[in-house]
């Protein structure tokens, strides 16, 4: 009957109306970001390579990008930048909780110690922002009831990109030997679980209704853009066909897991390509221990995170590490690779508890190795930097750490001919070396290159990306081969790898270091030894390399009786 | 001084053996590896037995040289030894041990049916390693030179036919210690210690 067809017609147009405007109005100036999970189209896997300079370390493109990112920070007497607005703090387990709220207010008039986080043994406490969190720090850590304080120093994730077919463009792959490992493990971890701490990872699809306002970066006004909506695809080459089920239990740290573990970066999906990403399937490029689970752990913010409301700041801070070690430990992950970092002081190992070190990621790193798991750190992307506190070629604090540790390891990074890459730090707390490119003198053949965003659907708020007068929503569902370099990217090498060791029998964290350490390739050291100054690596061990690059298919073939 | 002794003093049984004997043997042997951590890590355990055979060419019923070949081969996995524990990697290697040893000894007249025994002598022990996965150059076979030393005693079954029962040491070096589980293990001896018992063809 037309005229009740257009009743009804009428009323289901008013009701989507509604529904619209509703939708619509959850996302005000009180709440930006609203997400709708789980409903999004499927990626578009774009063809072709791509590799994205404005992401190379010490090119002028991407010294522009991190003077523009975010500043909630501050650059302490240590010389690190830590987070201002909050001290970490251990106390000793006896102490009361009245006591510690007293301790806290004598360091500190405006101390409150905030509610402790999942998967954290250490208490972060607020202080006003204008304070000095190191001094604070130090006042607390004068208490006998303290086991240790220190500002939330900053990290942020050690990479640079690139693409496509892995016989035309994997020679990172090659140059570890993974064809022989792959004869040796076809099953490629199937049974490991390997934590990726980092910016997240694209696992699955979404839409967000975002409202982008108004910003300025790099020193230009990008208009607001009003409420936007922002698909987000799960990268088919990770989570698709016979990779789908492979994510367990992905966590956002930073919102103690109010928000899901979505990559606005594209790092950690990089970085998990690496480690997994579907192989023999005809498709893009492989990964190493292609059948892997993968445990998405968030504690680094990016640009939109920011911009989205998702965290506080671009990149993140130590009691977000520790927590998301700690949660990947307490969860069943068995390898942690952690493509993220921070400078520091030289000498963490003599005191822990000196500005500029990191005792809770120590804290936490030892727990995880504790329950079994290996860790694995990007050793640093610093050599070139001459930092006015710690001098040329700061050291890598969280790779130091690791140095320290049996069952972590803290990887350096070669180009194609397995020269040290011209960015990746020295100094004798290298361990180990595997591919992580290089932008210089190899061209697109110098590049890591696994499935992740491309950058010029993403990084839209970057002028070296995409001009002002361009400036669009991004979009986080166009994908592609994409090359990259950095120690972020030698770092999944190891931990792939690792893995696959774990899946062949040796399952003890310092067995799984030694046996890597043993089974490298020592290498030439064209010109000698980059060693800080005053500084030496006890023989076979070296600056640049650590025990060398490593090789899987040594690693994994174990030793005979005599040979 | 003593061997001319003991030599000039025969018994009234020796006088029925003949002056020159060729007796040849069978022997099984169960051998404790002196590399214990080496063994165990690859096949899990440290003792194995070997099989062979030889001669023994008897000189008036008291000295005596002997020749053996024996052979022992087992399969097991390529492992990884760190901090005390051993990992095995699932990837099948195979052992073999070849001994070749000439020893030299005497023999005692305790009665006519026992015969106590003494020897020492050397030995070139060849040994092959081979495992899946490994490239040609990657496999060993090696042969080195070692020392030996057995102590036992022979029981007369019959006239024509005898029991020996012996403990051999053996020390090998040069093959393990220098790569390999070994040299984690710390372990350069291929040798060890030996129960074998003997079945002899002879007078």
């Amino acid at each position: 009957m037309p005229g009740f067809r257009a009743r009804t017609a009428a009323a289901t147009l008013g009701v989507a109306a509604a529904l619209v405007l509703t939708l619509r109005g959850q996302a005000p100036d009180a709440r930006p970001f609203f997400q709708i999970a789980d409903i999004g189209l499927p990626a578009v896997e774009e063809g072709g390579a791509v590799w994205n300079e404005s992401h190379v370390p010490w090119t002028s493109q991407a010294r522009a990008r991190r003077a523009a990112a975010v500043e909630l920070v501050r650059a302490g007497v240590s010389g690190r930048s830590y987070a201002t607005g909050k001290v970490i703090v251990r106390f000793r387990d006896e102490v009361a909780a009245e006591e510690r709220r007293s301790i806290v207010r004598q360091a500190s008039s405006t101390g409150e110690i905030a509610t402790r986080r999942p998967y954290a043994d250490f208490d972060v406490v607020r202080i006003n922002p204008g304070e000095d969190a190191e001094a604070v720090a130090a006042g607390l850590n004068l208490r006998p009831q303290v086991l240790y304080a220190q500002a939330a120093y900053r990290v942020h994730a050690t990479f640079v990109p690139n693409d496509p077919q892995y016989a035309d463009l994997q020679w990172n792959l090659r140059l570890v030997n993974m064809e022989k490992a792959w004869d040796i493990q076809p099953q490629a971890g199937s049974s490991i679980t390997v934590a990726v701490i980092d910016t997240g990872v694209a696992y699955r699809n979404a839409t967000f209704s975002v409202n982008l306002r108004s910003f300025t970066h790099s020193g230009i006004r990008y208009p607001a853009l009003g409420v936007q909506t922002i698909p987000y695809a799960a990268a088919p080459q990770l989570v698709g066909g016979s990779g789908s089920g492979r994510v367990v239990s992905p966590y956002d740290v930073i919102s103690s897991g109010g928000n899901a573990p979505f990559d606005f970066d594209g790092h950690g999906t990089h970085v998990s390509g690496t480690i997994g990403q579907l192989t023999n399937d005809g498709i893009a490029v492989a990964g190493i221990a292609f059948n892997v689970k993968l445990m998405p752990v968030k504690v680094l913010g990016s640009f939109w995170d920011v911009i989205f409301g998702t965290a506080p700041s671009d990149g993140g801070s130590d009691d977000d590490v520790a927590t998301g070690i700690r949660y990947a430990a307490d969860n069943g992950a068995k390898i942690i690779n952690m493509s993220l970092g921070s400078t520091g002081p030289p000498d963490c190992a003599t005191n822990s508890n000196k500005f500029g070190c990191s005792p809770v990621v120590e804290s936490a790193m030892k727990y995880a190795v504790g329950k079994g798991a290996f860790i694995v750190v990007a050793g640093g992307n610093e050599f070139e930097d001459n930092d006015p506190q710690f001098g040329a070629n700061p050291t890598s604090v969280l790779a130091e750490i690791a140095s320290r540790i049996n069952g972590a390891v803290s990887v350096a990074a070669v180009d194609p001919s397995k020269n040290r890459a011209y960015y990746s730090s020295t100094g004798k707390y290298i361990e180990i070396a595997a591919p992580g490119g290089t932008s210089r003198g190899f061209g697109r053949n110098g590049f890591v290159f696994q499935q992740t965003f491309d950058f010029n659907f993403t990084d839209t708020f970057d002028p070296t990306v995409v001009p002002p007068s361009q400036y669009r929503a991004p979009r986080f569902d166009l994908l592609g081969t994409i090359g990259v370099t950095g120690t972020s990217m030698a770092a999944p090498h190891v931990a792939g790898i690792a893995a696959m060791l774990m899946q062949q029998g040796i399952t003890d964290p310092a067995a799984i270091e030694e046996a890597l350490e043993k089974s490298a390739v020592p290498l030439s050291l064209t010109g000698g030894d980059s060693c800080p100054p005053g500084t030496s690596a006890v023989a076979p061990r070296t600056c640049s390399f650590g025990f060398g690059l490593v090789d899987a298919r040594n690693a994994l073939r174990g030793l005979g009786l005599a040979r | 001084m003593l061997l001319v002794g003991l030599a000039l003093a025969a018994p009234a049984a020796a006088q029925d053996a003949p002056a020159l004997s060729i007796r040849p043997f069978v022997l099984g042997a169960g051998q404790s590896f002196a590399a214990v951590d080496t063994f165990d890590a690859v096949f899990g355990r440290s003792y194995d037995v070997f099989f062979g055979g030889g001669v023994q060419v008897v000189v008036q019923d008291r000295f005596y040289f002997e020749g053996t070949a024996s052979r022992f081969t087992q399969k097991g996995q390529r492992a990884f030894r760190s901090g005390g524990q051993n990992f095995r990697l699932g990837i099948p290697l195979t052992a073999t041990i070849i001994p070749f040893e000439v020893t030299a000894g005497y023999r005692f007249h305790l009665s006519p049916r026992l015969r106590p025994y003494i020897a020492a002598g050397v030995g070139t022990y060849g040994y092959k390693e081979t495992s899946e996965f490994s490239d040609p150059a990657e496999n060993v076979d090696v042969r080195h030179v070692g020392f030996v030393a057995n102590g036992g005693a022979e029981f007369r079954l019959h006239r024509w036919l005898g029991l020996g029962a012996d403990v051999q040491y053996t020390h090998v070096p040069g093959i393990l210690g220098v790569s390999g589980v070994s040299q984690q293990a710390g372990e350069n001896d291929l040798g060890g210690v030996a129960a074998r018992l003997k079945l002899i063809v002879g007078r």
